[in-house]
């Protein structure tokens, strides 16, 4: 029993990390929902892409011969880089696959994200083969570098990840609420063609949003690189889903939610395979999130639709 | 409010001609002339407006000649996999073409039912149940299954429905995955229930009126009749009472339930037929195989199976069909080298002259791609000798041979294949969503020469890579082509 | 026929429909009116039972209908129309109104699989059904119209077909939410003859919702007047158009005053 409850800390800790790259991922999700009504299932090959990126720029400036660049420095440039690709990235893929078919029915922009998303994963397996790269964490943040909180242990990486994804969304939701862009996003999201009449403009606000949700995605690839190490062109489908999953579990659509869904799933991970079985960690995470729609139908911060007759 | 988009079905009657029909009729055929549009369209018009009965029919006889043409057993293989897939996008078309209902978790009840015959016929528990009977306790089980999963659909909708009915797929197969150690409850006996990773094996082949089935061949008619009769069994439903309410309730949810349909018997009753549909291939499926494993029935099937619905056309059974024939023959004719180098080469001619209008222009544009071959060739034999060869993955003789002689092959040809390819993506891409014809037809002379050579140079050297990028790619282009499907009607959606 | 004792409907803290009474007798035609935001529109969703009443009871044929599903009541011979149009947009014309016989055949499954003598003799019926009930209408919904999606209609075709649509539910009791909306005056005074004709051919009690003040003139044997979800008057159109309240509730206090 003691050992049990000594387990928790570090096991909120896991929770944590793994929960803010979730909701990192999810906003992109929700985020596209939002303007959208589309689910974007090649998201989690961009937060594949993103990775690559980092793990490339990281190969690039350290070499054998030792760092070219400050840690921070390369960690900035990593995030920066694979932000920037992967943005542009979401933009090409929303005007090459998505554009053309607004106003088909739903289902038709969804296959052709699932063929995107075999695209993308097996054009980096041509080009990159399928070995693991893993990626040189301990040059930037020696393990042994941390925080000890009581009996859990936080390392740089961790502290790193969870600092990294809330400064992020942070940073979203100051340019959701306060901004013009924000605005004109919310606009969209509520009602497209009235926005479109009231001068906003669609596709530019569209474009935007895919911009900052793939971004986002790079960045968490970046994270999860560094958090724990292992790269490869197979990784972004388990992530895609269990991004969907928490988008779903908070309310898609809804950016706090994505958050909210995010650290739930991760910390209900966490905790599970700390407590009861690491073989049936997926298992429980759905089991709460059917629970959760069975009482809640839209999420937890989901707006509830009274149908207009 | 709501966007229009094309379709009306052409008129079935050919006297019908344009000066016997009034100008409404005329103009409210609009939309029909604009689906039938194009090759491609043209052709799926006429296809549409002949008997089903009749193609149906002559369609099903050449299948059932195969097996007396070929005793190859890979080729009756993948015909049995395109009754098989055929038979699966059938069943999922229920629930998602017909009532609408998006469940992810479809492939859990051919899981239910691949998994449920092995254990009723196989060494696992020592059972062996005779074929029909075994076969029929699946198929009411993995309706049963549809019915209980089909419960939280009466409260939840659209993508909240998605993600539990995936989150009950992903269920079923960490299930199959982990209960090879499956504790009883008070006692500490251990139970292999499913064989774990390593599945089940050893399973009874059918055995239907004395006959025990084996070989290819004997599976392929099981599963050709199987197709014919679940067709037209769906082709009844649709068109009866119980097929209009889905459609209806499909349509909306609330004005169905107004018209007095009983919106909650009608959506438990699609997951039920789709699912017992499923169990049915399941079934099939296990006995076939001899062996289920957890990974016959993952996510990867899943999307397989709804690109092919989708592809097909959303709510057409000829859709359905015509998918999953669509989808399982094309990768195979990826996995040769000469047989792929055929279907790039010729695919590339064909859509070249096909979209390209006017004709003449698609003619020019090859003759400029092989002269550029050549001009490049030819200042390569004067100013850079060495990249005259050889090719990275040298060829004897045919189709392969010509286009390296054709194509020049720098010295680290792999990576200069990587780098033109991402380049030759960016460029198609350009092309293809391009607005200027003249543009466009610059551009495509050096895309097509790259093309050939980052064929030659690394995707004819992977071929397994390439048939599955070629999925992804020709799933994207057919939806932004055709965002209704080959046979789907294009539809209205009230957003 | 149809029976409101005391109905009240509150969202929240808005009391949508307050302590509200009416009745409808067989062949009678009924007009709800009032204001926007009047409540007339959660009446309609009330009866039809897509709405459950706060309190009060419902009843048809003397038979009290609260709790029951939409579909349970439009079996027991009451349909309605939609304001903001609710067809089945992707079927053709013919299948709207066939699909709405739906509670009223009984083939069952195995008999439209196997197309039992039974199932086809039903599907003859109802399709002639169908061809009947669009007759009402005139040649607009004929001939090739029969197998044209619903999207392809005009908006005045639409209202028509929705019509037409609740008819083949086979009920005693029509409820017609804003027929006339979005109609132009020559359609509109075609939907006023029309109703009359369902009741006089028809041979159906209507319950009509309408803003179209022309069209109540025409049709109504009875109006109720509705404001803040009370009924604050009810009579002949004549009595109803002419009593002070209504006058106020549409047009407010100093249009009463400047009368008198």
């Amino acid at each position: 029993m003691e050992a049990f409850l000594n387990q928790i800390p570090q096991q909120l800790v896991n929770g944590l990390t793994l929960g803010a790259v979730y909701a990192l991922i999810a906003l992109g999700y929700s985020m596209v929902y939002g303007v959208l009504q589309l689910l974007n299932f090649a998201h989690g090959d961009v937060y594949m892409i993103g990775a690559f990126v980092g793990y490339g720029v990281l190969t690039a400036l350290a070499p054998k011969s030792g760092l070219l660049a400050p840690p921070w420095a390369i960690i900035l440039l990593m995030l920066l880089a694979a932000m920037l690709i992967c943005g542009l990235l979401g933009v090409v893929i929303e005007w090459f696959a998505y554009r053309p078919l607004r106003g088909a029915p739903r289902i038709a922009p969804l296959i052709s994200a699932l063929g995107v998303s075999f695209f993308l994963q097996n054009a980096v397996l041509l080009i990159l083969t399928a070995n693991y790269r893993t990626m040189k964490t301990e040059l930037l943040l020696p393990p042994r570098m941390g925080l000890d909180i009581g009996p859990a242990r936080v390392s740089a990486v961790r502290l790193l990840v969870i600092l990294g994804a809330l400064a992020l969304m942070v940073a979203l939701n100051a340019l959701v609420r306060r901004t013009r862009l924000g605005r004109a996003m919310r606009a969209v999201a509520i009602d497209r063609e009235a926005a479109g009449m009231m001068g906003v403009d669609v596709d530019q606000v569209i474009v935007a949003t895919f911009f900052i949700g793939s971004a986002l995605a790079g960045a968490a690839g970046v994270l999860v690189g560094l958090a724990f190490t292992q790269v490869w062109h197979y990784m972004g489908f388990t992530a895609g889903l269990k991004g969907f999953t928490a988008a779903v579990l908070g309310g898609i659509g809804n950016i706090p939610g994505a958050m909210l869904g995010g650290l739930l799933l991760g910390l209900t991970e966490s905790l599970a395979v700390g407590f009861i079985s690491p073989t049936y960690k997926d298992l429980i995470a759905f089991v709460v999130l059917i629970l959760v729609l069975l009482i809640r139908p839209t999420g937890l911060l989901g707006a509830r639709i009274q149908q207009k007759v | 409010m709501f966007s229009l988009s094309v379709y009306c079905r052409l008129p079935t009657d050919t006297t019908m001609s344009l000066d016997k029909i009034g100008q409404d009729e005329w103009v409210a055929q609009v939309e029909a002339r604009r689906a039938a549009r194009g090759p491609l369209g043209r052709v799926l018009a006429r296809l549409e407006a002949a008997n089903p009965f009749v193609v149906g029919g002559l369609l099903f006889g050449l299948a059932a000649l195969l097996p007396l043409l070929t005793s190859n057993d890979y080729v009756l293989r993948i015909a049995g996999n395109v009754c098989l897939y055929g038979l699966l996008a059938l069943g999922l078309n229920v629930v998602v073409g017909y009532a609408g209902l998006l469940d992810l978790g479809y492939v859990a009840f051919y899981g239910i039912g691949g998994y449920g015959y092995a254990m009723l016929a196989s060494n696992q528990f020592g059972i062996h149940v005779p074929t029909p009977v075994a076969v029929l306790v699946v198929v009411v089980l993995a309706a049963l299954a549809g019915l209980l999963l089909g419960l939280p659909s009466l409260r939840l909708t659209g993508d909240y429905l998605a993600i539990v009915t995936l989150g009950f797929a992903q269920i079923f197969v960490l299930l199959t995955n982990t209960l090879d150690k499956a504790s009883v409850p008070w006692s500490s006996q251990v139970v292999n229930v499913t064989g774990g990773p390593n599945g089940i094996t050893a399973i009874d082949p059918l055995h239907l009126f004395g006959w025990e089935l084996s070989g290819v061949g004997g599976y392929f008619y099981v599963l050709l009749a199987t197709l014919a009769l679940v067709l037209l069994m769906l082709r009844n439903i649709n068109q009866s009472r119980v097929g209009r309410a889905w459609r209806a309730l499909r349509e909306d949810t609330l004005a169905a339930e107004a018209m007095g349909m009983p919106v909650r018997r009608l959506k438990l009753l699609a997951f039920a037929i789709g699912a017992a549909i499923a169990g049915l291939s399941g079934s099939i499926f296990a006995a076939w195989q001899t062996a289920v494993f957890p990974q016959n029935f993952d996510i990867t099937l899943l999307i397989t199976l709804y690109a092919m619905v989708v592809l097909g056309g959303l709510g057409s059974l000829p859709g359905a069909v015509a998918g999953a024939l669509l989808l399982s023959v094309i990768p195979e004719l990826l996995r040769g080298p000469d047989t792929a180098r055929l279907l790039f080469y010729g695919g590339v001619v064909a859509m070249t002259l096909l979209l390209m209008k006017p004709r003449w222009r698609g003619v020019a544009l090859l003759v400029a791609v092989l002269a550029l071959g050549l001009v490049v060739r030819l200042a390569a034999t004067a100013l850079w000798p060495q990249a005259l060869g050889p090719a990275p993955a040298p060829v004897s003789s045919g189709l392969g041979a010509l286009a390296q002689r054709w194509l020049i092959f720098p010295a680290n040809a792999t990576l200069a294949g990587n780098l033109l390819f991402v380049l030759v993506i960016g460029l198609l891409m350009i092309v293809s969503r391009g607005r200027r014809p003249g543009v466009r037809f610059v551009l495509l002379i050096p895309s097509l020469y790259l093309l050939a050579f980052v064929w030659e140079t690394r995707l004819a050297a992977e071929p397994s890579v390439t048939r599955l990028l070629f999925l992804g790619a020709i799933l994207v282009l057919l939806m932004t082509y055709r965002p209704h499907g080959l046979f789907g009607k294009p539809r209205v959606e009230v957003v | 026929m149809l029976e409101l004792l005391n109905v009240t409907k509150r969202f929240g803290g808005l009391l949508a429909v307050h302590d509200l009474s009416f009745a409808i007798d067989a062949g009678e035609i009924v007009s709800l009116i009032g204001p926007n935001g009047a409540g007339k529109s959660t009446v309609m969703n009330l009866i039809t039972g897509i709405y459950t009443p706060t309190s009060g009871d419902i009843r048809l044929n003397g038979q009290s209908i609260v709790g029951l599903a939409p579909d349970a009541i439009t079996r027991r011979g009451l349909a309605r129309t939609f304001q903001s149009l609710r067809l089945f947009l992707n079927m053709s014309v013919i299948e709207n109104v066939m699909a709405a016989a739906y509670p009223r055949t009984s083939a069952a499954l195995w008999q439209s699989i196997l197309r039992t003598p039974g199932f086809r003799r039903e599907e003859a019926r109802i399709r002639a059904m169908a061809e009947a009930k669009l007759a009402f209408f005139g040649t607009r919904l004929q001939g090739y119209r029969y197998d044209q999606p619903a999207y392809s209609l005009s908006y005045a075709n639409r209202r028509r077909l929705e019509i037409a649509r609740a008819m083949a539910t086979d009920p005693k009791l029509l409820l017609l939410d804003e027929p006339a909306a979005g109609m132009n005056p020559h359609e509109t005074e075609e939907i006023t003859h029309l109703i009359g004709e369902l009741r006089d051919r028809g041979g159906y009690t209507i319950l009509v919702i309408e803003h179209d003040m022309g069209l109540v003139e025409g049709i109504s044997d009875r109006v109720i007047a509705l404001d803040y979800g009370e009924k604050i008057a009810e009579g002949s159109f004549h009595d109803v158009a002419t009593d002070e309240r209504v006058i106020e509730a549409y047009l407010g206090r100093r249009a009463v005053r400047s009368r008198q």
